[in-house]
């Protein structure tokens, strides 16, 4: 059952650089798996914790935050700020027993369209053997 | 050795001279030795001021509350208050400070020093005598604690009778005072968190089943975020408990109230009110463990803030609450900052 | 009261509907909650479209609508114009990327639809507390700043300054000119660069709007659009250029002789120089690294034979403060660094060229008065090797791009020598040759007809020195077989690289360089001139290797820019900014710390947000541990509510 299983990711894309390097995915007919649905936000800093402690209570099996590479954020620093933060919430969420692929971070340029899908197509195929994430979804 | 008759003099001085409102000590408690925390408004009150190793609460929480008290005051009591510090509660000073919650002028600080040992956890010494029994406890040499029992003297190696985060205790005597008690004995820490050792050993399944055992307990009661100094925020994010609906409170605003997670205490949402906690409080946890220590299941609650800490010291090399004038660990970063983990 | 939303499928043809069944998407969200309106159309930006949309706005009362259609880098501005246009503010209408995030990279129909339902659904609670919001209105200073004095950042000045727009140019070397004003003649017309270059020079010189500051560098910008501070750094010169009267009785006695950069190296100069005779401002500069000391007792000789005394020890760096509402780069190349190229012995055999330093033997001011000579002996190079993509397009050991003007550099280079040495032989090394251009094609054709230019098209493995000749190790891969020539003079045509100070720029503008340094332009196809950072421009080779007919074209397209900025009354600044909720915050100021664009201050206790300093990352909100600062129309709740809907619809 567990290959069968299809997992649903959430991926936080900063607007300038990594949304804009799905988009270019797009226009390069790059292809991937259907299971990442991308929310745009400003900025990889602007990624709270929250979203992504709350996307696997909400029954994400993976989430992954994408931003412009050191030096390129739009806003200059805010993927800096995102570096530490998602730091420790890749140290915390292995040690409560999550599994540690089901979050990752990427730097991904608006020009980096193969990235992209490399970064989906690889993400899916990790996830795909765990199963669904229940630990920390909601289940009512 | 602290002598307390000192504390009190000075706590009497202030008091009688009008330089603070309050002095925040401990006191000889209801249950007998064990001491509990104070506010000390008059002169003559003083004498009951102690300092033993029963003093384990972190009062910087009573200057949280006193201080969320005096907004809502409309003439409050300007003049600071008293208050004293070991040295993780010294630390907490600290990152109140960092976070401008309160100024440096609004608390005299009474620093002591943990006489290179630190607090009975108080179960631990209870498994090994009875409680009623209990006459004093007091430091003895070398960190040894003494407890008088029917008269007579028994002392424990800290191994056996101090809280865990003593044993673990980096800096046993106050980083930030106004007036030291004490003396500064450096102490070795023996381990600076076994109970992380054991779970980062762990494989990940074992670490789930025993992260699912300890959270499925979670009453959600929220004593460890009511005893938390650095829990002071107005609402808090996961459960705005205190999100107060006024007859002034519109439909859109209560709409406009996230719910991150469930109210009752189902596991997953334990989770992830206990995984928000830990992240809120990196970088700012003092590990002073009264979370851990109200917890009414047992909870190892301090096992989650301690894992933070370790990473904040291995990854950025930060340590909560030791310089009130660097940026918080979030709110700064280097250029350097590990990112092995980023594709 | 819940707002009306309307959705709008988009078919894009086939490009969407190919994939994705836009019908069940609107049927789907027909059922979704809040949503009141639904329907799918074949191209929904053609006018018919857009009409559709506005139509329903009105009939159906919608208080927003969300367009599933393309990226909304493509057409976001589109639908909220049209959705103003029906009495909408434009903030209530959003879009939902299922085509380059979803029917472009599927291909299993079911699986595409789907996830375009999830997509449409998370955007239609986003929108659900969208507020209406208007532009925030920001006063614009009309002045521009140009930086760099080459032939882009003149051109620029030129144009802006006949616009009528106060121009504030700023060269970090002693005289503006660039590196057009080394070059002999241009290709394909062969006319005198300095000739056609230096006329625009004394322009810039006397215009009464262009305010020139050369030997300067630009060290900070604050600000933003429309309201730049610039602090510039003016290097001291030591001479003072009203006094000085050019007598050049100072470079005289100057006992000190180094390189001279004008002359790439070919000549030396004095501690006390002009660049060249024609140098804009017209004055003299001290090099006070290589003077041996400003103390009389060490040298001071130029001082004592200055007549009008115009050499002035004590001056000192200074820092000069402009307000300007929209900046230009322009600040041009540098060649490959030669250390790079140890395999041609560019640096070891001093008849290794690079494409410049043989510009300045052809040039009739240069070292050599125009003749070819080389500079080991002084003789006439009877066989010459032109080697072209020197650490271009090669990705593995030096630059992956085409730096472009090489080619034809090199045919004008032969063509040169060629009318100089009558009797002498040129062989070019050439990958392909790349000719595109008015006239262009024919100009290489007549140097390898008319000229009888030897091109070989192969690589050069090895230049090494032989009995003072340069012996050249190549291949011919057309007739498949090894070459080796020995040759008089090797030159080679060197990529080209962002300048040397491109990087520090760039950080001080916040402007995004590409991934080979140089300046990144906001759409390389319809915004060329732009970069990404609101109110900065790009002109030249700063924003890509091109040649001066292009240089000019850009130059003139970044002044209309300028113009079409500096022109309104008044900027509007975006109001997607952070708003503080005062009973949640507590004033901790983590916020503040970490705002790139220092928009937040404490004030009472509170955090504030200065909105037009506010770009709207939200590195604040996610800092914050209470939530208490949020940027608009991207809340935490808009998030949430995101993930929910496209999280809660899965199986
Ligand atoms: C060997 C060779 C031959 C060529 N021949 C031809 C030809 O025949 N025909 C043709 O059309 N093109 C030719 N070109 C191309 C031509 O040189 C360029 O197209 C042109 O010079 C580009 O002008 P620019 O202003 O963009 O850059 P540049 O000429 O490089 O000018 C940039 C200016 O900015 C200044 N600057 C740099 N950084 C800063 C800073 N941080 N602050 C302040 N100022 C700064 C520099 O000092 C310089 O003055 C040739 C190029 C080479 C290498
Ligand atoms: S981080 Fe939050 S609480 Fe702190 S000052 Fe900023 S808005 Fe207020
Ligand atoms: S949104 Fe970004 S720019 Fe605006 S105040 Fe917050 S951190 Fe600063
Ligand atoms: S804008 Fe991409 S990470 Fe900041």
């Amino acid at each position: 059952m567990n290959s069968e299983h299809e997992p649903k990711i959430v991926a936080f894309l900063c607007k300038w650089c990594s949304s804009a390097g799905s988009d270019m995915a797009g226009v390069s007919r790059l292809e991937y798996p259907s299971n990442v649905i991308p929310i745009t936000v400003m900025c990889s800093g602007s990624v709270s914790p929250l979203y992504i402690l709350s996307a696997f209570n909400l029954g994400a099996d993976g989430v992954l935050v994408s931003g412009c590479h050191p030096g390129d954020c739009h806003y200059i620093k805010g993927n800096m700020y995102a570096r530490r933060r998602m730091a420790l919430l890749k140290e915390l969420l292995p040690y409560i027993g999550l599994e540690p692929e089901r979050f990752q971070m990427s730097w991904v340029s608006a020009a980096e369209g193969l990235k992209f899908t490399q970064i989906i197509k690889e993400f899916v195929k990790q996830l795909k053997p765990l199963g669904p994430q229940t630990q920390l979804r909601r289940s009512l | 050795m602290v002598e307390v008759e000192k504390i009190r003099e000075e706590a009497r001085r202030l008091l009688q001279e009008g330089q603070v409102r309050g002095v925040i000590g401990y006191v000889r408690g209801p249950q007998g030795v064990w001491a509990v925390p104070a506010m000390i408004r008059n002169p003559e009150d003083v004498d009951r001021l102690v300092w033993n190793p029963t003093c384990v609460h972190n009062l910087v929480l009573f200057v949280v509350e006193e201080k969320k008290e005096q907004a809502r005051q409309k003439e409050p009591d300007k003049r600071p208050l008293a208050v004293v510090v070991k040295g993780c509660d010294s630390r907490a000073i600290n990152v109140l400070l960092q976070e401008k919650f309160i100024e440096r002028e609004e608390v005299i600080l009474l620093g002591v020093s943990c006489e290179n040992s630190g607090v009975v956890d108080k179960k631990k010494l209870l498994n090994l005598v009875p409680s009623q029994k209990i006459e004093e406890i007091v430091y003895g040499n070398n960190g040894h604690i003494v407890a008088v029992i029917d008269g007579e003297r028994r002392v424990f190696p800290p191994e056996e009778v101090l809280a865990d985060r003593c044993l673990e205790c980096q800096a046993n005597f106050p980083v930030v005072y106004d007036h030291f008690f004490g003396e500064k004995i450096k102490k070795e820490a023996i381990n600076t968190s076994p109970g992380v050792d054991k779970i980062e050993k762990m494989r990940l399944e074992e670490r789930r089943r025993f992260w699912e055992e300890e959270l499925s307990r979670c009453l959600r009661c929220y004593a460890c975020r009511s005893v938390c100094p650095m829990c002071y925020c107005t609402e808090c994010v996961v459960d705005p408990i205190s999100f107060a609906v006024e007859p002034t409170t519109t439909a859109e605003e209560k709409a406009k109230k996230i719910k991150w997670i469930e109210k009752s205490p189902l596991l997953s949402e334990n989770f992830v009110y206990h995984l928000v906690r830990a992240i809120h409080l990196a970088g700012r946890c003092v590990d002073c463990g009264e979370c851990e220590r109200v917890c009414p299941e047992d909870i190892p609650i301090r096992l989650l803030n301690k894992k933070l800490e370790r990473e904040a010291w291995r990854l950025f090399n930060y340590v909560a609450g030791m310089d009130s004038q660097a940026p918080s660990l979030f709110s700064t970063f280097k250029e350097t900052d590990p990112e092995d983990f980023i594709r | 009261m819940r707002k009306k939303i309307g959705v709008f499928v988009c078919h894009c043809g086939i490009n969407i509907a190919g994939t994705v069944d836009v019908k069940k998407v609107a049927q789907e969200l027909s059922e979704f909650p809040g949503v009141s309106y639904t329907v799918d159309y074949v191209y929904m930006c053609s006018d018919p479209g857009q009409n559709l949309i506005i139509q329903k706005i009105k009939e159906e009362k919608l208080d927003g609508v969300v367009v599933a259609c393309c990226s909304p880098n493509l057409h976001e501005t589109t639908f909220r114009r049209a959705a103003q246009s029906a009495g909408l503010n434009p903030y209530e209408c959003e879009i939902a990327n299922i085509r380059e995030q979803c029917s472009w990279v599927h291909k299993d129909k079911d699986k595409a639809t789907e996830k375009a339902i999830k997509i449409t659904k998370g955007i239609v609670e986003k929108l659900r507390w969208n507020e209406p919001l208007q532009p925030i209105k920001v006063p614009v200073t009309k002045r521009a700043l140009i930086i760099g004095g080459g032939i882009a950042g003149i051109q620029t000045a030129l144009d802006l300054a006949n616009s009528d727009i106060e121009v504030v140019l700023v060269e970090k070397n002693p005289s503006i000119g660039g590196h057009m004003i080394q070059l002999s003649e241009t290709f394909p017309t062969l006319d005198c660069s300095q000739c056609i270059l230096t006329p625009k020079m004394v322009e810039v010189s006397k215009h009464p709007k262009i305010k020139l500051y050369t030997y300067s560098e630009v060290q900070e910008v604050t600000g933003y659009v429309g309201n730049f501070q610039a602090k510039i750094l003016k290097k001291p010169r030591y001479v003072d250029p009203d006094k000085c009267t050019l007598c050049d009785e100072c470079t005289q006695v100057c006992p000190v002789v180094v390189p001279n950069e004008f002359d790439l190296g070919l000549t030396g100069r004095k501690a006390i120089y002009i660049p060249f005779p024609q140098a804009i401002p017209a004055t003299y500069t001290l090099d006070i690294e290589a003077c041996p000391g400003v103390l009389p007792i060490a040298c001071g000789k130029c001082w004592d034979v200055c007549e009008p005394k115009a050499i002035d020890f004590d001056m000192k760096p200074e820092i000069v403060e402009e307000k300007v509402g929209a900046i230009v780069v322009a600040t041009g190349y540098d060649l490959y660094d030669k250390k790079n190229m140890a395999e041609y012995g560019y640096g070891k055999y001093p008849d290794v060229l690079d494409g410049l330093q043989f510009e300045r033997l052809l040039s009739a001011s240069g070292p050599t008065r125009g003749k070819i000579l080389r500079p080991s002996d002084h003789k006439e190079p009877k066989e010459i090797v032109f080697i072209q993509c020197v650490g271009s397009r090669d990705p593995e050991l030096h630059n992956k791009y085409c730096s472009k003007i090489c080619c034809m550099y090199t045919a004008k280079h032969a063509k040169l020598y060629k009318h100089h040495v009558h009797d002498g032989q040129a062989y070019v090394f050439y990958i392909d040759i790349r000719a595109g251009g008015k006239g262009y094609e024919e100009f290489v054709n007549r140097t390898m007809e008319e000229e009888g230019v030897l091109y070989l098209r192969g690589k050069v493995s090895k230049v090494f020195e032989e009995n003072g000749k340069l012996v050249v190790w190549g291949v011919d891969t057309l007739a498949g077989q090894d070459i080796e020539i020995r040759a008089d003079m090797v030159v080679l045509a060197m990529a080209i690289r962002p300048s040397s100070g491109a990087e520090k720029l760039a950080k001080i503008l916040k402007a995004a360089q590409d991934t080979d340094g140089f300046f990144a332009e906001a759409h390389p196809k319809l915004r060329p001139v732009e970069s990404l950072t609101a109110g900065v421009f790009l002109a030249g080779v700063a924003q890509a290797p091109k040649d001066i007919p292009d240089t000019v074209a850009q130059a003139g397209g970044a002044a209309i820019k300028v113009v079409s900025i500096l022109s309104q009354p008044e900027l509007l600044h975006s109001p997607l900014v952070a708003q503080v909720n005062e009973h949640l915050c507590t004033g901790c100021s983590m916020c503040v710390d970490v705002c790139p664009f220092s928009a937040l201050s404490i004030v009472e206790g509170k955090a504030k947000v200065n909105e037009v300093l506010c770009e709207g990352c939200g590195t604040c909100a996610a800092t914050c541990l209470r939530s208490a600062i949020e940027v608009k129309n991207l809340t935490h709740l808009q998030v949430h509510d995101m993930l929910t809907a496209s999280l809660g619809g899965l199986k």
